[in-house]
């Protein structure tokens, strides 16, 4: 049988093939994309499309994380404050209803009572970015402003919403706790007791300062239990970053396995292309050059 | 009993004949690089005549010469040739949309995500008025890229309109020239002449002409005569019939046959007939695909916003304008005009932030589709690189069986050049012997001449 006598035609074909090879490994190796096209591997390309954006899920779960850190660290950090003047108050008041004290010493402590309750309104008018950390979600800054028709001196401009934030895919932490429930709470209200020890120190008996003093104490206990909320959120955003900073990790590692180059597959694809490619140039140029003609002088 | 006349005339006739094997060799020597030239080979018979019951030789006789070839292997290739044409201008195309699909970064999907990320970083500040700025630049951006995705596909389908206009021109060339051709080979045939060449340069374009559309050649009472694979005439005899294009109302361009039939759907193979597939049904289901995304997102994210309020307490509005018809993809805006239009709260105070759990709801609920928006375009990405991988791969396997049957059709066909040689060599020395035949016979003449002259 005749063969095909244009050992060019097979050769440019073979040579072609290991070109393609080379440029195919080299390409992978420079860019460390196995997939640089869907259709160089459709079902990767579909998965790995799924996996950034779970990525993208993971990275934006952990910015909501780290405002809304932000956001209750300084809510509690106002309310420890808190905590602070109320213990003062109790403080100046139980100083106040020693039977000793004449109105004069009195109408100082309540002076000094007066201020512990501006500074109180000025930590609930906490803000931050422009927003009121107590006012609920009405977006009211301040949260408190003076009042004279109140009987605490101020009233609340907020409402008694709750916003949620998604720290996860089926993770919404509540964020804030609103001002009426923190200052105003009718279980240990803040400026209402603080107002009671005011006019107790001005105008009441012994007795009254007592029990001013009283509701103060379970204002501040109050104020403890609303800080837990804070705390729980501060605590659940701290699990949930570690959680998510793993999350990160083996998601990058599976878009690398999907579309990624494994290096050491890429590499002994490339050494094997370069052989082969070598290969075949030298069958070429042993072969092409062969004629009967050499031999006919 | 043949005297030294008839072995002079013996050598004279093998002289002729061996110069016309030289000769046909120097041709297959000066072709062997002319594509489609089959390589020729020289018919000689020993010549013999039959006189009252005895056979007489007569030395040699030329009978032309034949080119070598093989129509059957002719058609499989201008069938896989065909099919090389039609998987490339397929391969082509959705490259081109692979292409526009393959951002990890950039595209529908990052998009997707950012929108959502952006809305998710939202709800820590609602009344953040940079904040709800950004979320509306996201969809926006967003809108723009299912743009860009409906852009790339529909270029795709306009390339292939013009694939299939400048084709059909090449077709209705090629088909004269092959016309022509068959009128030459005709007048070649019926004066007892080999059609050798032409034949050769027929078979030639009629290969190239496989790679525009697919074809299928037959020969009617002598008659040879190419048609469409649908069997529209191409050629008869010496006759072309022009194919031509006109653009439908929507924007395609179909064919016609020599008659003004459209037959469009109807032909398949070559560059014609994969353009007119990609451009038919594969791109269209793609772009049904992107479309069926945009109007379904569209719609998910608008709804969405009308269970919430926006900053100003007014209760939300669309997000998405979504065209009633036409191109979903090529068509979706964005409908606010504002960042404080996007509706963040859920009870109309302004620092709520609890609509924005049911906007963001829309990435993880499914759509019409059955599938999230993430998913979708996932999916959508998948069945791009299937259908590009798909071509791909038939065009690889389709490039090596083409490259087996040429190689085949040239160990029958292709010219040697060592066997050109060697053949070349053995021409020669015959001549020479004829040659030698000839002066051995002028010898034996002379001896005999010298003989009655001077030996009396």
């Amino acid at each position: 049988m005749r063969v095909d006598p244009n050992l060019s035609g097979l050769l440019n074909a073979g040579i072609q093939g290991t070109e393609q090879a080379l440029n195919t490994a080299v390409q992978q190796l420079a860019s460390g994309q196995r997939v640089s096209l869907p259709s160089d591997d459709p079902d990767a390309a579909a998965a790995n499309l799924q996996s950034l954006a779970e990525s993208a899920n993971v990275d934006r779960y952990t910015k909501n994380g780290d405002a809304t850190l932000s956001q209750a660290q300084m809510a509690d950090s106002a309310l420890s404050n808190v905590v602070n003047e109320l213990n003062q108050a109790i403080a100046l008041g139980t100083q106040g209803a020693d039977g000793s004290m004449t109105s004069e010493n009195r109408a100082t402590i309540a002076t000094q009572v007066q201020s512990v309750l501006s500074e109180v309104v000025s930590q609930a008018n906490t803000a931050l970015n422009g927003v009121s950390l107590f006012a609920g979600t009405s977006g009211a800054v301040p949260a408190f402003v003076p009042d004279s028709t109140s009987s605490t001196g101020y009233s609340y401009q907020g409402d008694s919403g709750v916003n949620t934030v998604a720290v996860g895919d089926n993770l919404q932490l509540n964020v804030n706790v609103p001002g009426d429930q923190v200052f105003t709470n009718p279980n240990g209200n803040v400026l209402g007791s603080l107002s009671e020890l005011v006019s107790a120190l001005g105008s009441g008996t012994t007795a009254d300062i007592g029990n001013a003093v009283t509701a103060v104490r379970g204002a501040l206990t109050n104020i403890g239990q609303q800080r837990v909320l804070y705390a729980g959120v501060v605590n659940q955003i701290n699990a949930q970053e570690s959680y998510l900073s793993q999350e990160t990790i083996s998601l990058t590692s599976q878009q690398q396995s999907l579309t990624g180059v494994d290096m050491s597959v890429a590499i002994s694809d490339l050494t094997q292309a370069q052989i082969a490619h070598s290969t075949i140039l030298a069958a070429a140029a042993k072969v092409l050059p062969t004629s009967l003609l050499d031999y006919l002088k | 009993m043949i005297g030294l006349n008839g072995s002079l005339s013996i050598a004279t006739e093998a002289l002729g004949a061996q110069t016309a094997a030289l000769e046909v060799a120097s041709n297959n020597i000066a072709n062997a690089i002319t594509p489609g030239y089959s390589r020729q080979v020289v018919s000689l018979s020993s010549a013999a005549l039959v006189q009252n019951g005895t056979t007489i030789d007569e030395g040699v006789s030329y009978q032309g010469f034949t080119s070598v070839r093989d129509t059957v292997l002719g058609m499989a290739i201008n069938g896989a040739t065909s099919e090389q044409g039609s998987l490339s201008a397929q391969s082509a195309l959705l490259t081109q949309i692979n292409s526009a699909f393959s951002g990890t970064t950039t595209g529908i999907g990052a998009s997707l995500s950012t929108l959502f990320s952006d809305l998710s970083a939202l709800s820590t500040n609602p009344s953040d008025p940079s904040a709800r700025q950004t979320v509306l630049n996201d969809a926006k951006a967003l809108a723009d890229a299912f743009h860009q995705g409906a852009a790339a596909i529909s270029a795709a389908s306009s390339a292939a309109n013009q694939q299939v206009s400048s084709a059909v021109a090449e077709v209705n060339e090629l088909s004269q020239q092959i016309a022509a051709l068959n009128g030459e080979i005709a007048t070649t045939d019926a004066n007892g002449g080999d059609g050798g060449a032409l034949t050769d340069q027929r078979d030639e374009l009629t290969t190239q002409m496989a790679q525009l559309i697919g074809i299928s050649s037959t020969k009617t009472d002598g008659t040879p005569m190419l048609t469409t694979s649908n069997g529209s005439p191409l050629v008869i005899g010496d006759s072309s019939y022009q194919l031509q294009v006109t653009t439908a109302l929507d924007g395609t361009a179909h064919v016609l046959d020599g008659q003004g039939n459209d037959i469009t759907n109807l032909l398949s193979g070559g560059t014609i007939g994969g353009a007119i597939t990609a451009r038919d049904s594969t791109v269209p289901a793609l772009s049904q695909q992107l479309d069926a995304l945009a109007s379904q997102f569209g719609t998910a994210m608008n709804n969405a916003q009308t269970t919430g309020y926006d900053l100003d307490s007014n209760p939300g509005t669309a997000m998405f304008a979504i065209p009633a018809t036409g191109s979903a993809a090529a068509g979706i805006e964005v409908a606010l005009t504002s960042g404080s239009q996007i509706a963040a709260s859920s009870d109309g105070s302004t620092g709520s932030s609890g609509n924005i759990k049911a906007l963001l709801s829309v990435q993880s609920t499914d759509l019409a589709s059955g599938a999230t928006p993430t998913d979708s375009y996932a999916s959508l990405v998948g069945n791009i690189g299937f259908a590009g991988s798909q071509v791909n791969s038939s065009l690889a396997a389709n490039t090596a069986s083409l490259q087996q049957l040429t190689s085949q059709q040239q160990s029958e066909s292709a010219v040697s050049i060592d066997e050109e040689t060697a053949n070349l060599i053995r021409y020669q020395q015959a001549y020479s012997a004829s040659a030698r035949v000839i002066s051995t016979i002028n010898d034996i003449y002379t001896t005999l001449m010298n003989m009655s002259l001077g030996g009396s």
